[in-house]
């Protein structure tokens, strides 16, 4: 039985399999780096990194066929190789102390850094004008077709379609009420513009208000630029049509509608993510040196407010200063109005501690290796 | 595994490389058969790719983490804000979502809104005909009075009228406290189509509520009181949210990594 299973895992402690991954992993990153040109950081990184395969899309066809390992696989595979090759050689010995400890570093680096990639929340803003009061912040990539129950008058429930489920002709059942989702058209990204904008009336666009159209744009790679989708919905009940609206992310007001006497509301937005607290803008500052425009400090004065740890205090988000609460971070990163309001970065990311330990660790590991190599040839040295 | 001497006797051992008493040409297929056998025996050089890949396409196929899920989530009640995003600035903000109430009349059937429609009904009449009724709504004056109702006499071929002749064929109301405009149109004499328009309109503090029935002439007599009564049910509930979009800012948020 434990020959079988000692079989099965030695090829796993090769050295052989070390410098495959190291390769494959040389050349994920040489690839994802060009490819960074065209289609941006955040998607080279999900491709690329954030992901078992790469895949390759034939012409004319849907399907995608998996040609070369991606960063879940090659970063897996090295730690397993790493952990098997200690477990199948394990010495515990002083000579091996500085090996082991610089290992042990990697090891946890490679898990910590796993850990915070499937377990987490995305990163997400938060957007404040002076005197206003969040509960929830945006994510800056991902956008939601909400629909939200309002006939508590105690508390909302909201019911969160992701992006990636809205295509044209998609049918999405929801779990509430038996209601039913039928997507007529989506765009995923799109423009708003007025009616007279556009370049012949057949041109097809989605009536977003009485003086609003949006129109199809490309999807946008762009560091700078978001995607705001626009969809065209009808709610159905039981097979009865509700409704029809035609919704954009671009100008999120949700529209009310009643199912059977129950109050509902729909809207297109940037996915949202709520906190059991609630953030305040009191000041934001840009303060510049004396008689210039250069910038000398942001900051932001807010107040947090979460009744259930009766929290009710202010603090200073400024650079390199950010606010740690409830596992939650949130770093200065922008401004806009006028200086009037913030745009603060949430991360979350319970594992932030591991890279300074595991280096910590790499360090001191190195340090004893590379120190007692040095002391025994200075030893020997000073016998020969 | 070829192994020869169990029936000797022998406990059954994998046997490798070329031990005594096996013919020579069987030496290949021992040192292939017998792959990572004891400590210290020779063997065989190459990396079992395929088990690895077969291992971690299992483990892909079970750790295929599903990001489509919906989400469902209880939230404190939310005071509803319209925020534009940037770059849409200068766009008329649409009309908010239902800030009224009103009472449904008997025999009317609700239909199917639309961004237009706040509310949207249809009645049934005689001789198979129907009648369509229309609630919206439009922020500030919604272009005026005067234009709206010619708008609406343009509909059934009526000439436009000057403002002061309009004045003479509008009846003023109140409704909960909201003045309101009634309006009674029908076709011109010896129309090839006779249709008639039942219009209120309801001027709040922040936008103006149009209430229309459109249907032939009878069905119209028929509804008339209907028609007023519905109207006569909206009332209006305070604003609250913070409508006003966040003006300003044609320009993207500006980063504190920016030079």
């Amino acid at each position: 039985m434990t020959s079988e299973l000692a079989r099965w895992l030695k090829p796993i402690t090769s050295l052989k399999l070390t410098i495959f991954c190291l390769a494959c992993a040389m050349v994920l990153v040489f690839v994802g780096t060009l490819d960074q040109v065209h289609i941006g950081v955040f998607e080279a990184e999900n491709r690329y990194f954030k992901s078992f395969f790469l895949f390759f899309t034939p012409p004319h066809t849907d399907l995608r066929i998996p040609w070369f390992p991606g960063g879940y696989i090659v970063g897996s595979l090295l730690l397993v190789n790493l952990i098997a090759a200690h477990i199948a050689r394990f010495r515990l010995s002083w000579k091996k102390a500085g090996i082991l400890l610089l290992h042990s570093g990697l090891i946890l680096l490679l898990v910590g850094q796993l850990f915070a990639d499937l377990f987490v929340d995305l990163e997400s803003q938060m957007r404040l004008d002076q005197g206003q009061t969040k509960n929830y912040s945006e994510s800056l990539y991902y956008d939601e077709l909400a629909v939200i129950d309002t006939t508590d008058p105690d508390s909302d429930r909201v019911i969160s379609i992701p992006d990636s489920r809205l295509h044209h002709g998609s049918k999405i059942d929801l779990p509430v009420d038996a209601l039913q989702v039928v997507v007529n058209e989506y765009y995923s990204n799109s423009a708003l513009i007025s009616q007279d904008q556009l370049p012949s009336p057949n041109y097809p666009h989605l009536r977003v208000g009485p003086m609003a159209v949006a129109v199809q744009l490309e999807k946008t790679y762009k560091e700078n630029e978001r995607n705001l989708p626009s969809a065209g919905v009808s709610i159905f009940q039981n097979g009865q049509l509700i409704g029809t609206w035609s919704l954009a992310a671009g100008f999120p007001r949700p529209v009310s509608f009643q199912v059977g006497g129950k109050g509902y509301q729909i809207v297109l937005r940037p996915k949202r993510f709520y906190k059991p607290f609630a953030v305040q803008l009191l000041q934001f500052r840009h303060d510049r040196y004396a008689g210039t425009d250069v910038a000398k400090n942001f900051s932001s004065r807010i107040r947090l407010l979460d009744p259930a740890k009766h929290e009710d205090r202010e603090s200073l988000i400024f650079m390199n200063n950010p606010l740690r609460y409830r596992g939650y971070t949130f770093y200065q990163a922008g401004f806009d109005n006028n200086d009037t309001t913030t745009v603060l970065q949430v991360a979350q990311n319970p594992s932030w501690l591991v890279p300074y330990i595991s280096c910590g660790l790499i360090v001191v590991g190195m340090l004893l290796q590379f120190g007692m190599h040095l002391f025994s040839f200075v030893k020997r040295r000073v016998i020969a | 595994m070829a192994d020869t001497h169990s029936d000797t006797g022998v406990s059954p051992v994998i046997v490798v490389g070329p031990r005594a008493r096996r013919p020579c040409h069987d030496h290949g297929r021992d040192a292939r058969v017998t792959q990572g056998g004891m400590p210290g025996s020779r063997r065989s050089r190459h990396l079992p790719v395929s088990r690895i890949l077969l291992a971690y396409a299992a483990a892909f196929a079970l750790v295929s983490c599903n990001n489509d899920k919906i989400e469902v989530y209880l939230i404190p009640k939310q005071g509803v804000t319209v925020a534009m995003q940037s770059g849409s600035a200068g766009l008329q903000p649409p009309p908010p979502s239902n800030p009224a109430k009103w009472v449904k009349p008997e025999g009317w059937n609700e239909q199917p809104l639309s961004e237009m429609r706040l509310g949207s009904f249809k009645v049934d009449g005689p001789n198979a005909t129907s009648g369509d009724v229309s609630v919206t709504a439009f922020p500030g004056d919604a272009g005026g009075l005067a234009p709206n109702v010619n708008r609406w006499r343009s509909q059934l071929q009526l000439p436009a009228l000057a403002e002061d002749q309009l004045q003479q064929s509008i009846q003023r109301i109140e409704v909960g406290g909201v003045p309101t405009y009634l309006v009674d149109i029908q076709t011109p004499e010896n129309a090839p189509k006779p249709a008639r328009i039942l219009g209120a309109v309801l001027d709040t503090s922040d936008r103006v509520w149009f209430v229309k029935m459109t249907g032939s002439p009878d069905l119209i007599e028929s509804q008339r009181e209907k028609f007023l009564d519905f109207v006569k049910s909206f009332r209006f509930t305070a604003v609250t949210d913070g409508q006003a979009p966040e003006t300003g800012s044609s320009n993207k948020p500006k980063s504190t990594n920016d030079k």
